[in-house]
């Protein structure tokens, strides 16, 4: 039975889920169709079909450096997310299968971390690395994307691991191994899913962070959401490549999000919600 | 001595490394910005003097009128944005709540919104509310009008327009999640009593959906106040300074432009004690709940 009553679909509401799905993907469909128009189609928005050109992507890669601001992305996101997973990871376990004192508060308190504004970090920051020389280098963001990456894994993975039964590490206790070894060869193997999911979502996060990214580089290690700085003052003179780059952007992004579908909830919501 | 601290405390090898690196990343650079605050810095310039408080002295003079509105505009984006999302949102959960062949379709249409890199989101938004080239107006002409999204009166609607786009799914899924898990015994109990349904949803459905609610309202009423992402790639803050939320406030301050780092450090201290006092609130009342129920 369910709790709230009505439970069929009905005409009225499959149209209303038809209009919200479209009105969800509209935007995307939108920049790819414009990303594969001609120059001159991309201002007429009554053109719905055409032969569709690749100049766009061709441009981008040929004259925009969109290689060079992939493999910053590239770089970046899976160097961070390797340190956060492992950091994090263990951090995780710690909250889940021990009893300390104040425990709860200090989760809290890494919860916490995920509210602070960037924007207030990002000054003191970026004073403090151009000090330090390293303004502009991939290590700065590494460290910087680490921020909100540990408190996420530290969330996410604790509520992975309090799923995992403790009479399994008990048994293996009983057979004399050390509580460092039941972490690495039973319980990590028992949470892989929840690791790739985890680290899937670090991914995307990493990836769409736009912040730290537009303070803190300028040229050598940019990453793609900071391409939008390239289109803001002449905007609706290269709506073409404007559009291909943001593709480029959001296609991987939305490619994990669809693996990492089922555990969606649960990332949204920092593992609050299974 | 060191050793058996340690037995006593086996935690504290798995949590110490994250929490020592994320107090350093997090104590180190707020000294730093309250640091920062009391000096009048300036990018570029290789020295500085200790001002005190004259920056905050500046802001809560009266005197600094576009910092006040940017605070109004950023509170009200951020209650606007937080209760339509959870509105529309609920709506968009009771639509999911029944079974349907494609519902996977719907779902990873919804993922869409969820997924996209917001500076993108803003971005592809833009060239569709353009007013003579945007698809936005082409769609509206068939209805004979025109909105120019982006001027001055109607760019702060537009920017929460966007964000509802970008967030309402995320709520959606959230509360979704929440209405699956709802046990079916207080509905039978209500059933029997006779109770009618606008009983049976304040008394049963709202408290045991509640943790939910609060969790996607703590997310999106701190999300939407520090936004940065969507009105910078969007508007840019303007035309003018209409769209100037705290967040593009400190940006124009501190790094387009003028480069007042000093004063823009103080404008981000009042960010950061504003994000903070409101997420302790919500996070103490999310916690009140979780607690009491399990």
């Amino acid at each position: 039975m369910n709790p709230l009553g009505n439970k069929k679909l009905t005409v009225v509401t499959a149209v209303l889920l038809l209009i919200v799905s479209v009105v969800c993907i509209f935007p995307f469909i939108w920049m790819m169709i414009i990303s594969l128009k001609t120059g001159t189609q991309t201002y007429d928005p009554s053109i719905w079909f055409f032969s569709p050109t690749f100049e766009n992507y061709k441009n981008i890669f040929e004259n925009r450096h969109a290689v060079d601001y992939l493999k910053n992305s590239s770089i970046v996101v899976l160097l961070t997310t390797f340190i956060s997973i492992f950091i994090g990871g263990m951090a995780a376990y710690g909250f889940a299968r021990f009893e300390f004192k104040k425990k709860e508060n200090r989760a809290f308190w890494v919860l916490s971390l995920r509210m602070l504004p960037p924007m207030a970090s990002v000054i003191p920051i970026f004073v403090m690395a151009s000090l330090l020389g390293i303004l502009d280098t991939h290590l700065v963001l590494i460290i910087c994307y680490m921020l909100f990456n540990i408190p996420f894994t530290i969330w996410m993975m604790r509520s992975f691991f309090e799923e995992i039964p403790v009479a399994l590490e008990e048994a293996a206790f009983v057979d004399g191994a050390s509580r460092f070894q039941v972490f690495i060869r039973i319980i990590l193997p028992l949470a892989t899913p929840g690791l790739i999911a985890t680290s899937i979502f670090c991914i995307i996060n990493s990836w769409n962070e736009f912040v730290f990214a537009l303070f803190l580089t300028s040229s050598d290690a940019s990453t793609l959401p900071t391409t939008v700085t390239l289109f803001l003052s002449v905007s609706g003179v290269v709506w073409g490549e404007m559009s291909a780059i943001g593709i480029v952007t959001i296609l991987p992004v939305l490619l994990f999000a669809m693996i990492v579908q089922k555990y969606m909830i649960r990332g949204l919501t920092f593992g609050g919600v299974k | 001595m060191i050793r058996s601290y340690f037995e006593k405390r086996p935690h504290l090898i798995y949590i110490m490394p994250a929490i020592i690196i994320l107090g350093a990343l997090t104590i180190i650079p707020t000294i730093f910005l309250y640091g920062l605050s009391v000096t009048n810095y300036e990018l570029g310039y290789p020295t500085f003097d200790f001002v005190g408080l004259e920056n905050y002295i500046r802001l809560f003079s009266g005197k600094d009128a576009e910092f006040w509105y940017s605070v109004g505009i950023s509170l009200g984006f951020m209650l606007l944005a937080t209760v339509t999302q959870l509105a529309l949102g609920f709506w968009l959960a009771v639509l999911l709540d029944r079974e349907f062949k494609l519902k996977f379709l719907v779902f990873a249409c919804m993922i869409v919104p969820v997924a996209m890199t917001p500076s993108i989101t803003g971005q592809v938004w833009k060239l569709m509310m353009n007013a003579e080239y945007g698809v936005l107006n082409y769609f509206l002409q068939f209805f004979g009008g025109k909105v120019v999204w982006l001027s001055g009166e109607n760019a702060f609607w537009s920017t929460l327009l966007v964000d509802i786009w970008q967030n309402t799914p995320f709520v959606a899924l959230i509360i979704y999640a929440g209405m699956r898990s709802l046990p079916t015994d207080p509905y039978e109990a209500a059933a029997i009593d006779g109770a009618n349904k606008l009983q049976i949803f304040r008394n049963i459905t709202l408290p045991l959906l509640w943790p939910m609610i609060l969790l996607a309202v703590i997310f999106r009423a701190i999300d939407s106040l520090k936004m940065f992402d969507i009105p910078y790639s969007l508007t840019q803050g303007g035309p003018g300074s209409s769209t100037e939320f705290l967040s593009l406030h400190i940006y124009r301050l501190g790094f387009a432009g003028t480069g007042w780092i000093g004063r823009s450090a103080a404008v981000s201290v009042v960010l950061l004690i504003l994000t903070t006092v409101i997420s302790m609130i919500l996070i103490r009342l999310y916690r009140k709940g979780v607690e009491n129920k399990g």
